[in-house]
């Protein structure tokens, strides 16, 4: 599903490299966290799969497709098939939890009566049902979270990119997030999450893959945070 | 593609900075004025050489008695025997197409209708003031100068008048009328494609948020841009509208009124209606130009 080979980037003013000569592969359906401290080259490794950034050597797919040989015409159908959660929400402060959630399918241009069927499946799905009226800033951090995995799942995407999406939120609250984490992957999506919660890897007990210096240090299957934390 | 998911989107842009909307559509509606009265002067020149083209004469003025024409001094008028010489030796050019004698009568008549307003002027003068000519037509109104040279100084000729020069200097003074409306015109759609940059800008900031997350759930290029272009062109719309009033309200206030003394050659609505979509469709052509420019600047995608 995500194939990363020998990918190395260097962002512009740097001279050490955010990802250095990185080689990886994750399955379809696995769920898969990505650890390491601060400026390891996590969010890098996101963004890449996004292509949001270029990598400066090395092969890339996503769904079987080589990133370097797809237009930038083509790279909204890219995303569409990739869903993601981030520390910060990414609400929509004026919208409600429906407006919020159907504004990814309307702003891709699904028809009305599939948004009405679907966007409250999917709220439903994270645990928000009888909220889809409440106002972002009338949610606890938690239930925004939810909201925000309501609308990174809605178009049912190949995989889920969640870049710390506990970083906000309270250890008990997190173990909720985690559940609909999961449930997402049990749907056949592909889960990949990049935090620093070393509980919440330990509890999970999915495949690590560990990041330092942009470099692998450990890929390990049903592995915990680490010893050294 | 939602069409009402676009047009709320460009609603909330455009209230939101009303102020620099407010702007672009007075500067989109002065600079296309302009380039539209530019182009009606232009019609209107056009039109005007061509009405003008088959009527201009050369005049040749004969001699009365105590003329004070510097070539008549103790001529004591024309005689007969001149005035015959005069119009052989016209007839014998080979630039000539036809000519005319026209009598102190007639020269009164044609007067008096030009004039017909000016009582005072009628009155003072009399039929015998006014003076005799040959009117000549030419063949080719730009061979005039051999013409001119030759019946100069004849003897009987107080003066030879070409109606041509006397045109030339007022289309002289039309094209740098012309001109002048064209350059401030440019400078306007200058300035109106900077602000239209700027608010396209401002808003692309104001949407920063909506944009961020369309782009990461897979909205096309065009979905995301769209709501700012039509922004752009909603505003060059409101504008050129604006202007077409502007232009009919000159055509009826401005181009009619000096008509009154260009006989002939009236600037028609179908010019007018030409000019008015020229000026919109080139406005909105520049908003959505200059939209675009900035949109590849500011707003990622």
């Amino acid at each position: 599903m995500i194939h990363f080979d020998n990918v190395t980037k260097v962002y512009a003013n740097q001279n050490r490299p955010a990802l250095d000569h990185v080689s990886v592969d994750v399955d379809k359906g696995e769920f898969v966290f990505l650890v390491g401290p601060s400026g390891s080259g996590k969010s890098t490794f996101l963004r890449l799969v996004l292509k949001e950034e270029r990598p400066d050597s090395g092969v890339i797919q996503v769904a079987g497709k080589d990133l370097s040989r797809l237009s930038n015409f083509k790279v909204p159908h890219l995303r569409r098939r990739i869903g993601c959660v981030f520390q910060d929400f990414r609400l929509l402060p004026n919208k409600n939890v429906y407006e919020n959630v159907a504004f990814a399918l309307e702003v891709i241009g699904k028809p009305r009566r599939f948004i009405r069927k679907v966007v409250p499946e999917v709220v439903e799905l994270v645990g928000l049902e009888g909220k889809a009226h409440r106002m972002p800033d009338e949610l606890s951090g938690g239930e925004q979270q939810r909201v925000a995995m309501a609308r990174a799942f809605v178009n049912r995407p190949m995989i889920l990119l969640a870049d710390e999406p506990t970083g906000n939120i309270d250890p008990a609250t997190s173990i909720g997030i985690m559940k609909v984490l999961d449930r997402i992957n049990r749907t056949g999506t592909t889960v990949v999450m990049a935090t620093h919660d070393a509980a919440i890897v330990d509890s999970m007990r999915k495949r690590v893959v560990e990041l330092e210096d942009g470099k692998i240090v450990r890929d390990q299957s049903r592995g915990v945070y680490g010893q050294a934390y | 593609m939602r069409a009402n998911f676009i047009f709320s989107e460009v609603w909330i842009g455009l209230r939101r900075n009303l102020t620099m909307t407010v702007a672009v559509i007075v500067t989109v509606a002065i600079g296309m004025a302009l380039l539209g009265v530019g182009l009606m002067i232009n019609s209107q020149i056009s039109t005007m050489k061509d009405f003008w083209s088959d009527k201009v004469e050369v005049s040749v003025f004969l001699c009365k008695k105590n003329d004070p024409f510097p070539a008549c001094k103790g001529s004591g008028g024309v005689n007969a025997q001149e005035q015959a010489a005069l119009s052989q030796q016209i007839k014998a050019m080979p630039q000539v197409e036809s000519v005319s004698f026209e009598d102190s009568a007639h020269a009164y008549e044609v007067f008096k209708t030009t004039n017909s307003g000016n009582t005072v002027l009628l009155s003072a003068i009399r039929a015998e003031d006014m003076p005799e000519s040959f009117r000549v037509k030419l063949k080719d109104p730009d061979t005039y100068t051999a013409v001119i040279e030759q019946l100069k100084g004849a003897p009987g000729v107080s003066n030879v008048v070409n109606q041509k020069e006397i045109l030339e200097k007022f289309f002289a003074l039309l094209e740098s009328l012309r001109w002048a409306a064209l350059v401030v015109a440019i400078i306007l759609v200058f300035a109106a494609t900077l602000l239209i940059g700027n608010t396209v800008r401002l808003s692309a900031y104001n949407r920063r948020r909506e944009t961020g997350i369309m782009r990461l759930v897979g909205a096309s290029n065009i979905y995301i841009q769209l709501p700012f272009v039509m922004e752009g062109v909603i505003a060059g719309l409101i504008g050129g509208v604006m202007s077409g009033v502007l232009l009919m309200v000159s055509k009826v206030f401005l181009f009619d009124k000096v008509q009154v003394y260009l006989a002939n050659t009236v600037l028609t609505w179908e010019t007018v209606t030409k000019v008015i979509l020229i000026t919109l469709i080139f406005g909105v052509v520049i908003c959505i130009l200059a939209s675009f420019v900035t949109l590849r600047r500011y707003l990622r995608v």
